[in-house]
């Protein structure tokens, strides 16, 4: 009875004439970006953070949320019109999205993933509703031997599932957790790492960070490149999937949704790795695995389902237990912050209008999503030919201006500049960006529990082993690290 | 070596967690019953020097997979002279013009040959943007010589 009661609550929030108007926008938004190649969610999330500032901090999420859900819709367009994922999550739609295109199928795949994703998105806000409020009692209970092995493990499950070696994301994580030290120690008040520079006091802020490794490294890598936008020609007419579609891909859509919540949930887990899951699982259990990869509609569905799924119930580590589990959430956490609002357990005692507000937005955005997507699909395709210098020059400026906002310093400009040429070596070199800016903005969480833990102990690092709660996450993590290892030892004992 | 990108990149990580270890002695690592503020960047450090070896080592001997391929690298280092050029002249020539002449610039890497197209989306871009952040939506932007026309 409560939940319906909280649920009316969030709606009540969410139905208030501004926050449609900025649920809409973020649709419009994050669609708009998944659409077009080379513009990611993070980057979009933290181009528009200076936008928030003076915005309400229930229609900055339901604005920032909006984008990040809206973009898991749009991504899916370019891969099966261009062949290019618009949106990482959505790479393995092309296998078969692309296919059914070149079948002259382009509407129903474009159909199918639509609906599939409205019908995850719904399924994953409601299950979000149901489990976060149980999730943020029980972290509740969570001392700081927890709430270290609990934020260890996030940090271990972004370099995990990030796509490339896991030492490098292990050591983009430390780095990450170095530059979180710079500026003055929380504890003792003494200055670290900051070379006399009086700009550094307050530490490299996360904004101007993430708009250097996400925005202007993006904006470069795709400068190295000639643009190719081949879009396929196509009808759009008869966008609804056949009846025998339908009977082919229901089941796909319903268990891309369930898996993609599951995943979503996991500190760490998200849109990308859930998509891939969901369609390996479709093959495997698939009566005619030899269609996929030829324009199979259940390789197109439950990707789609999966990563919608995800990218929605990714919030709930967010809301419940104050862990971004990737880049994108992690930018939503810098704007709660920045508005004073530190999400963990207590958000939903201390913002219960914030916490159900933004739940039942997600409701609202995927109606609006689908009223977006399928109707307005000729629309969205025409955004295609927008050519990439427009939108590069507007991404550079808006870095400028959110980099400049941040504290009306000129130095904050050129340390984005200095962190997108990072981010742009980093991506050539195979190093992930995401575990860095996680472990950035987790690292003073960790330090804290750390210390705090270690004191309680009388410095005995056994209380981390003594505790379940936190003994189970590091195990959980320790597995995560060294399973690559282990199967890397079993691989070369079969060898030999 | 077989991976030259993980040599130079495993070696910049040690030197930077070299360089952290070694500020975090200075800073005072402490004990764990008693951690001082160099003890959790000194652990940062470590674990970034331990990180970068195994890259280094798995770099020299093959085992790293990736293969860098760099493209026409001349247009992001031309963006970047721009960016870096703002930078330094952006407190004094202020948002609008700094912007103006850096989308122009920007929008001519890209090989936008039109000088019409040119000037008109610079225009836009750089007094439509400010109209949009420093007037609407109230963030500060630098004025710069514009001070003189009293904006």
């Amino acid at each position: 009875m409560d939940f319906l009661v909280n649920l009316i609550q969030g709606f009540s929030v969410a139905l208030s004439p501004w926050n449609l108007f900025f649920a809409a926008i973020g649709a419009v938004i994050g669609t708009a970006i998944g659409v077009l190649p080379g513009l990611g969610p993070p980057a979009t999330v933290a181009l528009l953070l200076p936008v928030t500032y003076k915005m309400d901090p229930a229609s900055a999420t339901i604005m920032l949320a909006g984008i990040f859900y809206g973009a898991m819709y749009g991504g899916s367009t370019t891969s099966i019109l261009l062949n290019i994922p618009g949106e990482a999550a959505s790479v393995v739609t092309c296998l078969d999205g692309y296919k059914m295109a070149r079948q002259g199928r382009a509407g129903p795949a474009l159909g199918i993933s639509a609906i599939g994703s409205f019908v995850a998105g719904t399924i994953s806000v409601f299950g979000m509703s149901l489990v976060a409020p149980s999730l943020a009692s029980f972290a509740l209970k969570f001392g700081p031997p927890e709430y270290f092995s609990l934020v260890l493990l996030g940090l271990m499950m972004a370099v995990y599932l990030s796509e490339e070696s896991i030492v490098k994301g292990l050591a983009m994580a430390a780095l990450g957790l170095l530059l979180g030290t710079v500026g003055i120690d929380p504890v003792h008040g003494a200055t670290r790492f900051t070379f006399g520079v009086s700009r550094l006091l307050d530490g490299f802020d996360f904004v101007v960070v993430a708009m250097g490794l996400f925005g202007i490294s993006e904006v470069l890598i795709n400068l190295e490149a000639p643009e190719i936008r081949d879009v396929f020609k196509t009808s759009f007419k008869g966008l609804l999937p056949t009846r025998e579609d339908w009977r082919r891909c229901w089941a796909s859509v319903l268990r891309g949704s369930f898996l993609g919540f599951f995943i979503g949930v996991l500190p760490g887990g998200g849109a990308i790795i859930s998509s891939f899951i969901s369609y390996a699982v479709e093959k495997r259990i698939s009566r005619h695995p030899e269609q996929f990869g030829k324009g199979a509609i259940e390789g197109v569905a439950a990707p789609e389902a999966a990563n919608n799924a995800a990218s929605t119930s990714s919030f709930i580590p967010l809301l419940t237990l104050g862990i971004p589990g990737n880049a994108t959430i992690a930018m939503i956490f810098v704007a709660l912050m920045i508005h004073g609002i530190r999400p963990g357990p207590l958000l939903l005692q201390e913002y219960p209008n914030l916490f159900w507000g933004v739940i039942a937005s997600m409701y609202i955005g995927n109606i609006m999503l689908l009223a977006l997507n399928l109707p307005l699909i000729g629309l969205w395709v025409r955004l295609l030919r927008v050519p990439y210098h427009f939108l590069a020059v507007v991404v550079v400026i808006i870095c400028v201006i959110g980099a400049y906002s941040v504290k009306s310093a000129v130095f904050d400009v050129g340390t984005m500049v200095a962190f997108g040429v990072m981010g742009y070596l980093m991506r050539k070199g195979g190093f992930p960006p995401a575990p860095l800016i996680l472990a950035m903005i987790l690292g003073p969480i960790l330090e804290r529990s750390v210390q705090q833990s270690l004191i309680s102990s009388g410095g005995n690092p056994s209380i981390f082993i003594e505790k379940p709660i936190s003994a189970a996450l590091l195990c959980v993590a320790a597995f995560l690290v060294f399973t690559p290892i282990l199967k890397r030892l079993w691989g070369r004992r079969g060898l030999t | 070596m077989k991976n030259r990108i993980d040599a130079v990149g495993s070696l910049f990580l040690f030197l930077i967690g070299l360089g952290a270890a070694i500020g975090a002695i200075h800073l005072k690592v402490g004990s764990p019953t008693e951690p001082q503020p160099g003890f959790f960047p000194f652990l940062g450090g470590l674990s970034l020097i331990v990180f970068s070896t195994i890259i280094f080592l798995k770099g020299r001997t093959g085992q790293s997979q990736k293969k860098v391929v760099f493209g026409d690298v001349g247009r992001p280092a031309l963006l970047l002279v721009v960016m870096v050029v703002l930078v330094g002249v952006l407190d004094c020539l202020g948002y609008v013009i700094g912007t103006f002449i850096a989308s122009g610039l920007i929008l001519r890497i890209l090989n936008v040959k039109s000088w019409r197209v040119l000037l008109l989306t610079s225009l836009c871009l750089s007094i439509g943007t400010y109209i949009l952040f420093d007037k609407l939506l109230g963030i500060e932007l630098p004025v710069g010589i514009l001070v003189r026309l009293g904006l």
